[in-house]
């Protein structure tokens, strides 16, 4: 049961700061879970429990899903799962800092760098919304609903 | 010897406690008085204790993660550190049912001030017309609580609207942004003032600079919201561990009062109150029993009060509170700056719109974003949690807030009433409805507010403006307003029960009118004041 959450910790951790969490975080992102912190009230659907296995298989995954979810569905397993990661790491040295830190560009290429971020953000979204389409048909029929399941996982 | 019984260790009990103590009375102080928990690495900065706690998570987050904050988190932007939920932890002996309301009530020693930010804003005299005295006789006590709990701030353009006091200590340091912030405001001051009738300058908080007795200066470490471990932020708290060295204070813990007795001719004789913890029943014999246990639980105990004695309980009214809303703003000339973590942390400037009506005045007060968890804010902007960091942290010194409060003034609708069980338990119950033109003048003020800030060089992000819902502010007030003539469930000038005679309200209970200001610095004033009027 901990090693999908500690692989799951190991991916969220990169995608968010780009680097290893540290045994500090993983313990404290174990612990939440076993305290029931992150699932949503009344549980998190069979879908959002496949999006979160999909996004633990990269950063890359992670982040594409992770857009998806903030339109869609931003209170979702996964995103509470990522903001909970965020908490931790913004609490923690060096994490902290490296997660507030400038980026020490130009004003000029940093609005060039966010219109980037916008039409990027706008093409993931429709992307992995496509992509989900029959996960989300596999998870409706396939299951039979899409009842909300509750405990840990 | 003269001996007053008073319920409640918020500001107004301890100030009032503290000025019935120079005039010679004895004081016993009734309280639930729940303790807070001793300060971790007092000399640490906010920055600092990222490196050296043990347990960063467990400090900033609970030991049960109740201080991350997730999404569909009612738009408020900053998590209540967890440490903090001594303070406004329920009792279950005071149950509350409400409508349209969100109460808020504490039972910690020091009450809801310990979860202040300082803001000390005088009440002007167009904004106390609906007081039974005059300004004159209640602007000196401002002075001698800024004496007690030390003020800084600064007379500025702001002045007219927070007017100037004796002991008002120079303003700390500004932070990097507020001091662009008012550097742009010079400039634009004249369209400003003009245009808006819109004044800016230095907010006027409860923080010493300087070391004075066991409390030291302010050396800028940036954990206000969690905490000052240095007690350069006043709170009640620190009055009442100064009250308990004094010979003729008696403070009594782990108690819940639960109704005053009086007699045939409706003067009080006894308070009595219930251990929290076994129920033990015990009585306190006075003829003056203060209640300041706040305007909620002030309220209940009176009504109980009256159903004890005459076996009815009316409804009270006029129940009041500030309307807030929540304008976050870029400072565009902020952007990619390092933010200034070593800062003091709350509002170091304050914004006003003047009002034809002096009682209408419109008060903001400005925060920039500066040491503060930043995982409730990243998870608002609308992109994915890495895009949005980025933006964050290019971001974050450009960051800031204002808190526009609005006025309220008593009306009929909004009351406190009891509900009685079978078993004789009773609950308050808790009614606000706004007043049907507070749209227009939310709508009317916010259009300033956000005029302003573009003037000043920033932006106010679309539909992030929050309006918090009413019993948020905590500035409650109202139920049993002071009149000069006599009436029914009103209080005399002095906070003097109409209905009980001996019974004193130094709470926001007895405020006739709610200015759009925190009202703590003026409770505190207001129960000195009564303290010389009545003791």
């Amino acid at each position: 049961m901990a090693e999908p959450l500690e692989r799951e910790c190991e991916v969220f951790g990169r995608y968010l700061c780009g680097a290893p969490p540290g045994d500090y975080v993983r313990a404290q992102y174990l612990a939440a879970h076993a305290a029931g912190a992150v699932e949503p009230a009344g549980g998190a659907t069979r879908f959002e429990r496949t999006v979160v296995a999909l996004a633990r298989s990269g950063p890359v995954a992670a982040r594409a899903l992770d857009a998806h979810a903030r339109v869609f569905a931003n209170g979702s397993l996964l995103r509470r799962k990522l903001v909970l990661m965020l908490a931790l790491l913004e609490v923690r040295a060096p994490h902290a800092e490296a997660i507030d830190t400038p980026t020490g560009s130009s004003t000029l290429a940093m609005f060039a760098a966010l219109v980037w971020l916008g039409l990027r953000f706008a093409f993931t979204v429709f992307v992995t919304a496509l992509a989900l389409l029959p996960v989300r048909l596999y998870c409706a029929l396939g299951a039979g609903n899409e009842g909300r399941i509750g405990g840990a996982e | 010897m003269k001996h007053v019984v008073v319920v409640g260790s918020g500001a107004s009990g301890v100030h009032f406690a503290q000025s019935a103590l120079e005039r010679g009375w004895r004081v016993t102080l009734v309280d639930v008085g729940r303790t807070a928990p001793a300060p971790v690495l007092p000399d640490a900065s906010f920055a600092r204790l990222r490196h050296e706690h043990d347990d960063p998570a467990g400090y900033f987050l609970g030991r049960s993660f109740e201080g991350a904050l997730f999404p569909g988190n009612k738009g408020e932007y900053y998590g209540f550190p967890p440490h903090k939920g001594y303070i406004f932890a329920p009792l279950e002996k005071l149950a509350v049912r409400s409508r349209g309301f969100d109460p808020l009530l504490s039972f910690a020693r020091g009450g809801l001030g310990e979860a202040w930010t300082g803001g000390s804003f005088p009440f002007t005299a167009g904004e106390m017309v609906d007081f039974p005295f005059e300004h004159g006789e209640f602007a000196p006590y401002y002075g001698k609580v800024a004496e007690r709990i030390g003020i800084s701030g600064a007379v500025d353009d702001l002045a007219p609207y927070l007017p100037g006091h004796a002991h008002l200590a120079p303003g700390l340091r500004l932070d990097e942004h507020s001091e662009a912030l008012l550097a742009s405001y010079e400039r634009s001051k004249t369209r400003l003032n003009r245009d808006l009738k819109c004044f800016v300058g230095r907010s006027r908080s409860a923080v010493r600079g300087d070391d004075r007795g066991e409390r030291k200066g302010c050396t800028y470490l940036g954990r206000c919201l969690w905490s000052c471990p240095r007690e350069a932020l006043y709170t009640p708290s620190i009055t009442l561990r100064e009250l308990q060295r004094h010979e003729r204070f008696t403070y009594v813990p782990d108690h819940f009062a639960t109704r005053v007795e009086a007699d045939g001719a409706n003067r009080v004789r006894r308070l009595h109150a219930e251990h929290v913890a076994t129920g033990a029943k015990r009585a306190f014999d006075s003829e003056r029993i203060v209640f300041a246990a706040g305007t909620l639980a002030s309220s209940k105990l009176f009504l109980d009060s009256l159903r004890a004695h005459g076996g009815v309980a009316p409804t009270l009214s006029g129940l009041m509170d500030n309307r807030q809303v929540l304008v976050p703003f870029v400072n565009l000339a902020m952007l990619r700056k390092r933010v200034e973590l070593d800062s003091y942390q709350y509002h170091q400037l304050a914004l006003g719109l003047a009002r034809s009506d002096a009682r209408h005045y419109v008060h903001g007060l400005i925060t920039t974003l500066k040491s503060a968890l930043i995982h409730p804010i990243v998870q608002s902007v609308p992109f994915d949690l890495r895009s949005a960091l980025w933006v964050f942290r290019n971001a974050h010194a450009a960051l800031g807030l204002v808190n526009v409060n609005f006025h309220d003034e008593r009306r009929g609708e909004c009351s406190l009433a009891l509900e009685v069980a079978a078993d004789g338990s009773s609950k308050l119950l808790v009614h606000y409805e706004p007043s049907r033109d507070e749209p227009a003048r939310m709508k009317a003020a916010l259009g300033d507010v956000k005029r302003a800030l573009r003037m000043l060089g920033c932006v106010a992000p679309p539909g992030m403006t929050h309006v918090r819902p009413m019993g948020a502010s905590v500035h409650y007030a109202g139920a049993l307003p002071m009149r000069r003539e006599s009436a029914p469930l009103t209080t005399s000038p002095a906070g003097e029960s109409r209905d009980l005679a001996g019974l004193f309200f130094v709470d926001g209970s007895t405020f006739p009118f709610l200015p759009a200001k925190n009202l703590t610095f003026s409770l505190m004033a207001n129960a000195a004041r009564i303290a010389d009027a009545a003791f």
